[in-house]
């Protein structure tokens, strides 16, 4: 067990204050996302793992956000994976704030990783990367869909570029939430991208339902909807800029052309968030 | 391959090419892809495959009650704490 824990029982005073990692090598400029929605401070672990970090939360019982680095080197290795790995609760974390294999049972939700373990290079890494702390209930058709588009689509940019910074996590928006076992179903999910090599982020966002829709957005207005300080130790003007990211391409055979009806298609970020709000207020 | 028991558990999963198999209680779902080359190792990757299909088919034929569609537990509704 490699793991270093952080129990981040500091009060958070001051949007200044640094939160304190103990792996930093994870994050972009050495410094982890903060906590800006005070309702989302209580019962956050932060957890090192070998190839990423998340910060943990014994509210949702999902991790509130994975943190990468994918290098060239790294993309190289992932593809040789490992053949067995095994899903499996979080040791590191207190039974009262962990989701358990049962919560996921007969819910027809896959548990989606957020730190994608095709990213890995060692069977380690990728074996960590099956910890419930790295899951969110996710619906089946975005996992396997869109959202392994997203995914592919980073892998490729790190592959590209030879290093980006990758934060991935989900939101939960609307006054009510869909909840299995103890664990609570995220509305939204949303992959922030950091390129060094071109010195600007920008942030993919689906809603988590069979959507094959995606939007694109600045990482100051992510920030704003999920609550969180994502890449604090860039300067603003980066975090308000926006990057042009790549389009997402369906999984299928490469020799054929993608069919109209098969492509994912970019859609406005209000569009997506009202639709969620819509979907909030039926309940 | 060997120990890939479907069904039986919510742990599993293995690796077929780039096809990856999730074991859960209520299903085994299949995600990903398999190119069976004309060679060597595509009739290896074939035989794995069909071994596990066969084990599928074998593991819901002994069910005695297998039913229409599989049930799942309703989602609750609750107060977003955030």
């Amino acid at each position: 067990m490699h793991r270093t824990l952080v129990f981040s029982l500091t009060l958070f005073s001051s949007t200044c204050l640094l939160a304190d990692t103990a792996c930093p090598q994870h994050f972009a400029a050495g410094q982890r996302p903060m906590v800006t929605n005070p309702k989302m401070q209580p019962r956050t672990q932060e957890i090192c793992y070998r190839a990423f970090a998340v910060l943990h939360s014994g509210l949702s019982r999902t991790p509130l956000y994975a943190a990468e680095h994918l290098t060239r080197q790294n993309m190289k290795n992932a593809a040789k994976l490992s053949r067995k790995d095994s899903f499996h609760a979080e040791d590191a974390l207190p039974e009262s704030d962990r989701a358990e294999l049962e919560d996921y049972e007969r819910s027809g939700y896959d548990r989606g990783h957020m730190a994608p373990n095709a990213n890995f290079a060692t069977r380690k890494a990728q074996a960590e990367s099956f910890s419930l702390a790295n899951m969110v209930p996710q619906v089946h058709e975005n996992n396997a869909g869109v959202w392994a588009g997203i995914e592919s689509a980073a892998r490729q940019l790190a592959s590209a570029e030879g290093d980006i910074y990758v934060i991935s996590g989900p939101a939960f928006i609307g006054g009510k939430i869909k909840k299995i076992g103890n664990v609570m179903v995220p509305t939204h999910i949303w992959k922030v991208i950091y390129s060094p090599a071109q010195q600007r982020a920008g942030a993919y966002l689906v809603t988590n339902d069979d959507t094959r829709d995606y939007a694109v957005l600045t990482v100051s207005k992510l920030e704003k909807m999920v609550g969180l300080s994502l890449l604090p130790g860039l300067p603003q003007q980066v975090r308000d800029a926006g990057m042009a990211l790549p389009k997402p391409e369906p999984r299928q055979d490469r020799r054929k052309k993608i069919k109209p009806q098969d492509e994912f298609t970019l859609r406005d970020f209000t569009s997506l968030l009202m639709d969620a709000l819509n979907r909030a207020m039926k309940h | 391959m060997h120990h890939f028991k479907p069904y039986a558990n919510e742990s599993d999963v293995i690796r077929i090419g780039a096809l990856e198999i999730e074991n859960r209680t209520d299903r085994v779902s299949l995600t990903g892809d398999v190119v069976l080359t004309r060679d060597q190792a595509g009739l290896a990757l074939a035989r794995e495959l069909h071994m596990l299909i066969g084990q599928v088919i074998k593991a819901l034929q002994a069910e005695e009650k297998l039913p229409e569609i599989v049930e799942v537990k309703p989602a609750q509704v609750v107060k977003n704490p955030f």
